[in-house]
């Protein structure tokens, strides 16, 4: 399947099918409602087919290029029928399980999660452990053919929703770093696991406190070796900043037409208007750029830290201008229109602490990209 | 071009723009072909062309080549897209001998540009003819100030990396690798904007590529110039060269201020995107 044809053969059927995939609430939705909207929109689309193209056959896919991926993200979420953070956790972790998962293990699991029938979260972050990853102390002991798994993560996103979660785990000694650590897939069901969600500032509770207690993990659910957790979490990362970042960049898009639709004349000025569209131009065109290269078969690695940080700029660029802009519907608005307004400023607030903080990404362009040699 | 004729002509290019400049430069780009090159391959004549040329800090009358084949007459900073009678040209200009047609040399900030006021009648009449020329100068500046932007870069790198204060390279403090790692992401901004504009072959492709191409080039102007300090501010050091430079290319064809206002008047007129960049 080429690009050309997906495309328009997409376009046909989100067109045919506009009023089933819309989804039933207006605005924002709660937490519950934009889980189920994502479910039923990815059931849908892997029904006719849409999700498998772009995925290996190994893992249920129809093969083609992982550009068609990006394509149905950017039309699902210009179409405003998902929200990009939620349904991109596949181009994150899916891609991580064809790679470090037992095969039979990611024919299993891939397609229930490209089918929408399951959601998996990603507990990385500890309350001791945000930036410097390296350091995580969640600890996994070997018990036989299992591990048994106790700590906690924290802002994990969707754990209340997840059947699966990837675990990075400190199986080494403690002053192991990077060298000590142990990716596993974890059924989230398993006795032992506890989630408390955590409110968010923009609303719901998009992430949650995990904690293990004792957690028994079975061996062949490692991911990768043991001691090899690091290059899974850092093979992970570059995902976060390729397609996934694309469906971002297709929600901003969607945004800036919006605000241009409801800020009046005079609250929006000719040159910042003008700034957002620049720097949305250069996010997309360097998003592009890093789709193809993927789609050549490049291994993405530190470069995407430009990316992100494109991306975060951007974002926060378009929402301190609706801010501004929406500045009474932002601090006073009652409506779903202004509600979501809000919700999606105070959320664009996080667009430099996620995924590897702004500081972070410097940090990485500065050592990998420009050879500055090590920190003071 | 193939990856390997484009490795040649690349260090083809390279050897002319760092030993010649002007008319120099044009006879060595003559003897190398890059005219049948830009007929070839209008990409890859003008994108190497000319962030060589920037990198080495040279000036040639390609510009010209690549927006009507004769001497064009740029508009003044600020107003760039009236074809009128006063403009700037480059220096090629002085030696055309057009009728009804005066020339006077322009100084200003960076004089080896050797820029110069061009006042008369101009001998483009067609507009639509015009505006596909502005693109092209557009595209060939973003660039220009790209090379000479890596060029800071590179100037900072090194200095940072061999600087040593307070027992250390500056390079090992963060406030200096923030402010470097800043200058590559706007350089990297920049080259994936032409990249979008060559593609999409649109006027309005080539102004959001030339206000970003404009934008990145001070960002990357202002944090060099604060990395390399007391020597990047004497004559001695190359760095003034870049900043003179990449403040004139800024302004030609449209600086950057002006281009994001005009985008954004047409954002809110039309009151929707344009067509992107598809996958
Ligand atoms: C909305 C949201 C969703 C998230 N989802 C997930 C998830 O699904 N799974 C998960 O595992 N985690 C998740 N996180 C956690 C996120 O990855 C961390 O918040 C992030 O890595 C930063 O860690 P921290 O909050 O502990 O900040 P810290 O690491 O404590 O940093 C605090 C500040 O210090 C700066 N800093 C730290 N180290 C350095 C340094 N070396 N140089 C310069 N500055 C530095 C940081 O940039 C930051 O500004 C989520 C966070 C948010 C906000």
């Amino acid at each position: 399947m080429e690009l050309d044809e997906f495309r328009s053969a997409l376009d046909a059927w989100l067109d045919a099918h506009a009023a089933e995939l819309a989804p039933p609430f207006e605005g924002t939705g709660t937490l519950d409602e934009q889980m189920a909207q994502l479910a039923k929109v990815k059931g849908a689309a892997y029904d006719a087919g849409w999700t498998r193209w772009g995925w290996p056959e190994r893992v249920g896919g129809l093969g083609g290029s992982p550009l068609l991926r990006g394509y149905l993200g950017e039309a699902l979420t210009l179409r405003g029928l998902v929200d990009p953070g939620g349904y991109s956790m596949v181009e994150v972790l899916a891609p991580t399980m064809i790679d470090y998962a037992r095969p039979e293990l990611a024919a299993e699991m891939v397609p229930r999660l490209l089918r929408g029938e399951e959601l998996w979260c990603q507990g990385f972050s500890e309350p001791g452990t945000g930036s410097n990853l390296a350091a995580l102390a969640c600890r996994a002991v070997r018990d036989g053919d299992a591990w048994r798994v106790t700590g906690q993560k924290v802002w994990t996103s969707f754990a209340q929703y997840a059947q699966r979660c990837v675990l990075l785990t400190r199986t080494g000694p403690p002053e192991s770093a990077h060298r000590g650590i142990t990716a596993m897939f974890v059924d989230m069901a398993t006795p032992g696991i506890t989630v408390r969600p955590l409110g968010t500032m923009h609303g719901g509770a998009e992430f949650c406190e995990v904690f293990f207690d004792d957690v028994s993990v079975p061996l062949d659910r490692t991911l990768g070796e043991e001691g090899q957790g690091w290059s899974v979490a850092m093979d992970l990362l570059p995902f976060e900043r390729s397609t996934a970042l694309w469906h971002r960049t297709a929600f901003l898009n969607r945004r800036l037409e919006q605000l241009l639709i409801d800020a009046s004349s005079d609250s929006l000025s000719a040159a910042e208007i003008g700034d957002v569209f620049v720097q949305l131009f250069a996010l997309r065109a360097r998003s592009r750029g890093t789709q193809h290269r993927m789609a050549a078969g490049e291994r993405l690695g530190p470069e995407t830290s430009i990316d992100k940080i494109l991306l975060a700029t951007t974002e926060q660029a378009l929402f301190d201008l609706v801010g501004a802009a929406l500045a009474e519907d932002v601090a006073l608005g009652d409506d779903t229109a202004a509600e979501q307004w809000r919700a999606q400023y105070l959320y664009s607030r996080a667009a430099t602490i996620y995924g590897g903080s702004a500081e972070i990404q410097r940090n990485i362009v500065a050592r990998r990209l420009l050879d500055l040699g090590a920190e003071a | 071009m193939d990856a390997g004729e484009l490795e040649l002509f690349r260090s083809a290019l390279r050897q002319a723009t760092t030993n010649h400049t002007g008319k120099a430069l044009e006879d060595a780009l003559d003897e190398l072909g890059w005219r049948d090159a830009l007929a070839a391959d209008r990409q890859a004549a003008v994108s190497t062309l000319f962030e060589l040329q920037g990198e080495a800090n040279a000036t040639s009358s390609a510009l010209d080549v690549v927006m009507a084949g004769r001497p064009a007459v740029l508009p003044p900073l600020g107003s760039y897209d009236q074809p009128t009678v006063r403009g700037l040209g480059t220096y090629a200009f002085a030696n055309s001998a057009l009728d009804g047609v005066t020339v006077r040399p322009v100084d200003g900030i960076d004089p080896s540009l050797g820029l110069v006021e061009v006042t008369g009648r101009l001998p483009i009449t067609d507009v639509s003819s015009w505006s596909d020329a502005v693109a092209a100068g557009q595209l060939a500046l973003v660039h220009e100030l790209i090379g000479a932007s890596r060029a800071m870069l590179e100037l900072a790198r090194t200095h940072a990396l061999e600087r040593v204060q307070f027992d250390r390279p500056i390079a090992s403090f963060q406030a200096v690798r923030h402010r470097l790692a800043e200058c590559l992401v706007a350089i990297e901004a920049a080259g994936a904007a032409a990249e979008a504009a060559w593609e999409m072959e649109t006027p309005l492709s080539a102004m959001a590529a030339k206000a970003v191409a404009g934008r990145s080039s001070r960002v990357v102007a202002k944090n060099c110039q604060q990395v390399l300090a007391g020597i990047g501010f004497t004559t001695e050091h190359p760095f003034h060269r870049y900043l003179r430079r990449v403040l004139v290319l800024d302004g030609l064809l449209g600086d950057t201020r002006t281009l994001t206002k005009r985008l954004g008047e047409e954002l809110l007129r039309t009151r929707r995107l344009p067509p992107l960049q598809t996958l």
